[in-house]
C-alpha cells in the first residue's frame, strides 16, 4: 500500500528549499512536535484499534463461535465464502449500492450546496431544513415512514401514476426494494452537503470575481474554480461515502426489520456479516467475512489515492 | 514518548490474550451452584447486588420494576440492577457478554438458545438450588420444568407457556360472507376456508381484498407443530433433526395452489404492513400464531372482539404442545447463586408477581401466579388462560427442545419462504437450501 | 448565481448602460423568485417524510403503520404523554440527559483530538508519518461489528463497563479516523505561506496551530462538531453494549422499547419519542449552522 503515500508525501518535500542547517535542526524538532500531536492518536490507535484489529485477523482463520476457545481451522472460513449462495447474494447487494447509491447522494449534496452557497435570504432555514431528512433518517422510526411513503396509495404511488406509469406500491416487491433503499440514503445527503458547504466556504471570492472579470460564465467558474478548488474535498467526500456505502447497516437493518428482507433484496454485506456474527453465532466466518471487505475496500481506496494525484490540488502545497 | 509506545505494544498483546485466555477457561460454574456463599448459611451477612435483564416493550420494565421494588422488600440485603432491550439488541449484547464472561446473575432466557449457552456452560445449573429448596417448583408441571434441560442439567426454568392458537377476527369473517372454521377443522379445511374467503372478493373501505389468512407455511413453529400431529418429534435428543427434505417439500406444497390462485394473503402487501400484519390490519380473517399474542393483535387493530380458536387438527386431534417461554437462567459468572435462586425463585413462584405480569409473558407456569391473576371475564388474560386450560384438558404433547443453530434455522426458513411467497423460488429449491443452512448451523 | 456580464469592449454611451443597469436589475429580482420557488419545491419534497413523521405521532398507533394520509383524523397528544412518561422508572428526562452529555463529550473529545492529530498528518514532517497515515485510513476499512467483541472484553477486564469510559475514550484519542481524515483535508489546502512566515517570526507548532491553523479551520470543526454530536445522539450498539443500567441509558435504547415484536408495540409513542429526541438535534445545528457561514471567503484572505 505504499502508493497511497504519495500525497501527503508530497508535502514533505516542501521544506527541502531550506539552508541544510535549519533543515537538520527543524527536522529533530518536527520529529518530536511531530510525536507529541500524533500523541492521543498513537494510543487511541494502539488501545483500542490495532489490538481487536489483530485479534479479528486472528479468528478469521478460526472457528470462533463465541462460548468456547477459537480453535484454527486455516483458510476454512475463506473456502465456504467461495461457495456461499447467501454471500454472493450479499456482494451483489451491496456492489449494485455503492455502484449506484454513491454518485447520486454525492451529485444531490453537491448541487444542493452550491445553492446554498449562492447570495440571499433566509439561507439558514434552507440549511437546516435540507440537514433535517439526515436527522430523521438515523431514527428507528424511519422504517414506518419510509414505508409509508412508497406504499399503494402512498404519495410516490400517486406521483408515478400521474405520469403514467401504472399504480402499485414499491413496498414488499423484492426488485423495488433497492432503489428504495438508494432514495433513502441520497435522500439523507446532508453530511456530505455540510462538508461541501465547508470546502466551498474555503474557495476565496476573490478568484471568482477575478473570473468574471474574464467574462467567464457560470459552467467554466464551476469546472476551473470550484472543482479544482475542491477537489480536496471532494476527495473526501467521494472516497468516504463509498467506504460507508460498502458498510452500510443501519438503514438496511432498520428497513427490512433486521431480516435483510423481503426475500435476501436487502442482505447488504455488512447486515449478513451480523447475522453470521451475531445471530448464528459464527464468529470466525464472521471475521473472514469482515477482512475480505477490507481488502476489497482496501483496493478500492489505493486507487482513489492513485488516481487523486491527477486531480485532487491542495492549495496548500502546490501553487 | 517511547515509554507510552511501549506500554501500547503491551496492551495489545495483553487484548489479544485476554481474548483467547476468556474463551478458553469455558466451563467455569458448570459444576455446583457455589456452596461456599455466606449468605446460605446465614443470610444477610453481606448485603449483595444481583443485575436482572430482560427483553421486552416499556410495559413489560414497568411490571419488572414493580416486581423488583417487592422483592428488594423480602430480601433487604439484596439489591437489584436492572437493565433491558429490545429482542434482537438484547441477544447481541448477550452474545457479547458471553464472550467476556460477564452475562447476569438473572436473565431472562429463550428456548432458541439454550444449546447454545448450556454448552460451553455459560449458564448455572440451577439443580443444586431447586434440590436445596431456594427454587421451589412444586407448582409446575414437570413437562414445563423439563423445557429448561439440556443434557441433564437444569440450565433454565421457564417462566410460563405458550400454545400455538388461530387468532380470528369475527369482523372480517362477517364481511366476506363466511362462517369461522368449525371446531375439529382440518388443514384442508383450512385450505378451502382460504379459498372461500378470497374468492368472496370483498374488498375494504381503502380498497384491500380480504384474505383468510397468511401463508401459515412460512412460520417453522406451525411446521413443527403439524409433524408432532403426525407423531414425529422433530428433534431427536442428541440435538439433530427427525425429518427429511421431502417432509419440508409436501408441507410446503400443501399451499402452492393457494399460492397460486391469489388465495394467500399477498407476501408483497405483508412486507409493506410490517410489523403489523394482514389480521392486525383488518385485511386477513386469522391467523395461526402464539396465543399469548392476542393482546398486541387486540391493541394493533384497534378491535377488541379478536378470538382464540384451536389450530386445525392433524389424525388424532390438535396435538398442541405447550412452548416453554421466558425462561429465567443465570450467568454461570455470578458470584451469588444463592441470591441469583432467590430471585428466580421469587420472580416464577411469587403470588403477587403473577397478579403484577398476568399472561404478559404467556400463561405463568407455576400454579400459585396462575390462580393469583386477576382477569376479569372476556379480556385477553382471561382469554388466553381459558385458551390454556382448554388445550390442556384435551390434547397436549411434550414440546420440541429446540436444537443448537434453532435461531440460524428459523429465521432461514423465514427468508425462503419470502422468497416463496414472491415466487422466486420453489418448495424443492427451498427444501436444499434451507437443509444446506441446517447442516452448517445444526452440524 | 448572478452572472450578468459586461463586455468591457462594447462602446456604450451612458443612457444605454442605465437602462441595461435597470433591465439587469428585474432579471435578477425574476431569477430571486424563480429561484426561491425552486428551493421550496425540492424543500418540500425533501420535507415530507419528516412531516408525515411529526404528523404521525399525533396519530393513535392503530392509524400509524400501513396508514399513507398525512392528515390524523383522531390527533391527540397522548403519544407525547407516553412517550415522556419513561420506561421502567426511568423518566424520560434522565435517557435525554444521558444523551446530552455523551454527545457534548464527543463534541469536545473530537474537535481538540482530532485537530491535533490532523496537524500532525497534515503540516509536520517526521519519520513514521506516512505508515501513521496509511493505518489511519486503514482503520475506516473495517466493519465495527468484528471489533466488537475484543473490545468489549478489554473494556470488561479493566472494570470499565456500565461507565461512559467506553463511549467518550475513543473520541478523546482520535480513534475516529472520518474526523481525522476530514480535518487533514481541510488542513492541506490552507495556505502554506501562512506557517512558513510564522515560522519566520520564530512561532513553534503549538503557536502556528492554536493561533493560525484553528482560527482558519472553524468551518471544518463546526462540521465536525455537528457530526460528532449527531452521531453520537443516534449511536445504539455502543451505549447499547456498555451502559448496563436503566439510568445510563440514551434515548435510542429507550426508543426502540416501544416496538416489540414479542409484546405489544406502540408505534405512536415510539414517533413521538423519536420526534422529541430530534428536537435537541435540529437546535444543534440550527445553532451551529451558521458558523459555517465563516470561512476563508468571509475573511478576505488572499488565495
Amino acid at each position: 500500500m505504499t502508493m497511497t503515500i504519495s500525497t501527503p508525501s508530497r508535502a514533505a518535500e516542501q521544506p527541502a528549499a531550506a539552508t541544510p542547517s535549519r533543515r537538520k535542526r527543524t527536522f529533530g524538532r518536527d520529529t518530536r512536535a511531530g510525536y507529541a500531536f500524533l500523541a492521543p492518536w498513537l494510543l487511541g490507535f494502539f488501545l483500542l484499534t490495532a489490538g481487536p484489529m489483530v485479534a479479528s485477523l486472528y479468528l478469521a482463520f478460526t472457528d470462533y463461535n463465541l462460548f468456547g476457545a477459537p480453535s484454527f481451522v486455516g483458510l476454512d472460513n475463506f473456502r465456504r465464502l467461495l461457495t456461499d449462495p447467501d454471500y454472493l447474494q450479499a456482494w451483489k447487494v451491496t456492489g449494485t449500492y455503492v455502484v449506484l447509491g454513491t454518485p447520486v447522494k454525492l451529485i444531490a449534496a453537491l448541487a444542493v450546496a452550491m445553492l446554498l452557497n449562492t447570495r440571499f435570504r433566509g439561507k439558514g432555514f434552507y440549511r437546516s431544513a435540507f440537514y433535517l431528512p439526515s436527522l430523521v433518517g438515523a431514527s428507528v422510526s424511519i422504517a414506518i415512514v419510509w414505508k409509508a411513503m412508497f406504499i399503494d396509495k402512498g404519495p410516490v404511488d400517486t406521483i408515478q401514476q400521474f405520469f403514467g406509469a401504472p399504480a402499485g406500491g414499491w413496498v414488499g416487491r423484492p426488485e423495488m426494494t433497492m432503489p428504495m433503499l438508494i432514495l433513502l440514503t441520497v435522500w439523507q445527503f446532508g453530511a456530505p452537503m455540510v462538508i461541501f458547504l465547508a470546502g466551498l466556504k474555503q474557495i476565496p471570492v476573490q478568484l471568482y470575481e477575478a473570473a468574471a472579470v474574464d467574462g467567464a460564465g457560470p459552467w467554466r467558474k464551476f469546472t476551473r474554480i470550484t472543482i479544482p478548488m475542491l477537489s480536496p474535498v471532494l476527495f473526501f467526500n467521494l472516497l468516504l461515502e463509498t467506504i460507508h456505502a460498502f458498510q452500510i447497516f443501519n438503514s438496511a437493518y432498520i428497513i427490512s426489520s433486521g431480516t435483510g428482507g423481503p426475500a435476501r433484496s436487502t442482505l447488504f454485506y455488512t447486515l449478513y456479516l451480523y447475522f453470521r456474527g451475531f445471530r448464528d453465532f459464527q464468529m470466525g466466518y464472521a471475521s473472514a467475512m469482515a477482512w475480505v471487505l477490507v481488502v476489497v475496500i482496501g483496493i478500492v481506496t489505493v486507487i482513489f489515492f492513485r488516481s487523486s494525484r491527477l486531480w485532487v490540488h491542495y492549495s496548500g502545497e502546490s501553487r | 514518548m517511547k515509554r507510552s509506545l511501549v506500554g501500547a505494544v503491551g496492551m495489545v498483546a495483553a487484548a489479544s490474550m485476554v481474548l483467547t485466555a476468556c474463551s478458553s477457561g469455558a466451563n467455569a460454574g458448570a459444576g455446583g451452584a457455589g456452596a461456599d456463599d455466606p449468605n446460605r448459611e446465614n443470610p444477610g451477612a453481606e448485603p449483595v447486588t444481583l443485575v436482572l435483564n430482560w427483553w421486552g416493550n416499556d410495559d413489560r420494565a414497568s411490571r419488572y420494576a414493580q416486581a423488583v421494588d417487592l422483592f428488594e422488600k423480602e430480601y433487604p440485603w439484596i439489591t437489584v440492577t436492572t437493565g433491558f432491550s429490545d429482542f434482537p439488541s438484547y441477544w447481541e449484547a448477550k452474545a457479547t457478554e458471553a464472550a467476556g464472561k460477564a452475562l447476569p446473575d438473572v436473565f431472562q432466557f429463550d428456548s432458541a438458545y439454550l444449546r447454545e449457552y448450556a454448552q460451553f456452560g455459560h449458564v448455572l445449573d440451577l439443580k443444586p438450588l431447586i434440590d436445596d429448596g431456594t427454587i421451589d417448583l412444586s407448582g409446575y408441571d414437570e413437562k414445563l420444568v423439563a423445557g429448561g434441560q439440556v443434557d441433564g442439567k437444569q440450565v433454565a426454568i421457564p417462566t410460563s407457556t405458550n400454545t400455538l392458537a388461530m387468532v380470528v377476527n369475527p369482523d372480517v369473517a362477517a364481511a366476506a360472507g363466511v362462517d369461522l372454521p368449525k371446531d375439529g377443522y382440518t388443514w384442508d379445511d383450512l385450505n378451502t376456508f382460504m379459498e372461500d374467503v378470497a374468492g368472496a372478493d370483498t374488498k375494504t373501505a381503502d380498497g384491500y381484498k380480504l384474505y383468510g389468512s397468511a401463508d401459515y407455511t412460512g412460520t417453522f413453529w406451525i411446521f413443527l407443530q403439524s409433524l408432532v400431529q403426525q407423531g414425529t418429534q422433530p428433534f431427536t435428543d442428541d440435538g439433530k433433526l427427525n425429518f427429511k427434505e421431502s417432509d419440508v417439500v409436501e408441507w410446503l406444497k400443501s399451499t402452492a395452489d393457494l399460492r397460486g390462485g391469489d388465495a394467500i394473503y399477498p407476501a408483497a402487501r405483508a412486507a409493506a404492513v410490517k410489523p403489523k400484519t394482514g389480521l392486525s390490519m383488518n385485511e386477513s380473517v386469522g391467523e395461526i400464531t402464539w396465543d399469548n399474542f392476542l393482546a398486541a393483535y387486540t391493541a394493533d387493530s384497534g378491535k377488541d372482539n379478536l378470538k382464540l380458536i384451536p389450530i386445525p387438527s392433524g389424525p388424532d386431534g390438535t396435538g398442541n404442545f405447550f412452548r416453554p417461554s421466558m425462561h429465567l437462567a443465570a450467568g454461570a459468572n455470578t458470584e451469588h447463586p444463592y441470591e441469583a435462586g432467590l430471585l428466580i425463585n421469587f420472580l416464577l413462584t411469587n403470588p403477587e408477581v403473577g397478579k403484577i405480569f398476568g399472561t404478559s409473558k404467556g400463561v405463568p407456569g407455576d400454579k400459585a401466579q396462575r390462580d393469583a391473576i386477576e382477569a376479569p371475564a372476556g379480556s385477553v388474560d382471561a382469554q388466553v388462560i381459558a385458551f390454556e386450560d382448554q388445550i390442556g384438558t384435551t390434547e397436549t404433547t411434550t414440546a420440541p427442545i429446540p436444537v443448537k443453530g434453532f435461531g440460524t434455522i428459523e429465521a432461514s426458513w423465514l427468508t425462503l419462504s419470502e422468497e416463496l411467497g414472491n415466487g422466486l423460488t420453489t418448495p424443492e429449491d427451498f427444501a436444499k437450501r434451507w437443509f444446506s443452512e441446517v447442516q452448517n448451523a445444526v452440524g | 448565481m448572478s452572472t450578468v456580464t459586461f463586455d468591457p469592449s462594447t462602446a456604450v454611451d451612458l443612457a444605454t448602460s442605465a437602462k441595461l443597469h435597470q433591465q439587469a436589475q428585474a432579471r435578477l429580482r425574476a431569477k430571486a423568485v424563480v429561484f426561491h420557488v425552486l428551493v421550496l419545491v425540492v424543500v418540500a419534497v425533501v420535507l415530507y417524510p419528516a412531516l408525515w413523521m411529526v404528523v404521525s405521532s399525533f396519530k393513535p398507533s392503530s392509524d400509524i403503520v400501513g396508514n399513507v394520509s398525512l392528515w390524523p383524523t383522531h390527533g391527540s397528544f397522548a403519544n407525547f404523554r407516553k412517550a415522556l412518561g419513561g420506561i421502567g422508572g426511568v423518566s424520560f428526562w434522565t435517557f435525554f440527559q444521558n444523551s446530552v452529555i455523551l454527545a457534548v463529550g464527543s463534541v469536545v473529545g473530537i474537535t481538540v483530538s482530532c485537530s491535533v492529530t490532523a496537524y500532525a498528518f497534515a503540516r509536520i514532517s517526521f519519520p513514521g508519518r506516512n505508515v501513521f497515515f496509511v493505518l489511519m485510513i486503514g482503520t475506516l476499512l473495517l466493519p465495527f461489528h468484528v471489533v466488537i467483541i475484543p473490545q468489549y472484553i478489554v473494556f470488561n477486564t479493566l472494570g470499565l463497563v456500565n461507565t461512559y469510559v467506553p463511549l467518550l475514550i475513543g473520541k478523546f484519542l482520535a480513534a475516529d479516523a472520518f474526523f481525522v481524515f476530514l480535518m487533514v483535508q481541510f488542513m492541506r489546502n490552507l495556505p502554506r505561506e501562512l506557517d512558513e512566515a510564522a515560522r519566520i517570526d520564530g512561532a513553534g507548532h503549538v503557536r502556528i496551530f492554536t493561533s493560525i491553523m484553528l482560527p482558519l479551520m472553524k468551518p471544518a470543526l463546526v462540521t465536525s462538531s455537528i457530526f460528532a454530536f449527531i452521531w453520537s445522539w443516534n449511536d445504539f450498539f455502543g451505549p447499547l453494549l456498555y451502559l448496563k443500567s436503566p439510568q445510563f441509558y440514551t434515548l435510542p435504547i429507550a426508543l426502540r422499547l416501544f416496538v416489540d415484536q414479542t409484546s405489544v408495540s406502540d408505534y405512536g409513542a415510539q414517533m413521538a419519542m423519536a420526534v422529541l429526541a430530534l428536537v435537541p438535534v435540529l437546535l444543534f445545528f440550527l445553532v451551529f449552522q451558521r458558523y459555517l457561514v465563516e470561512g476563508v471567503a468571509t475573511q478576505g484572505l488572499k488565495g
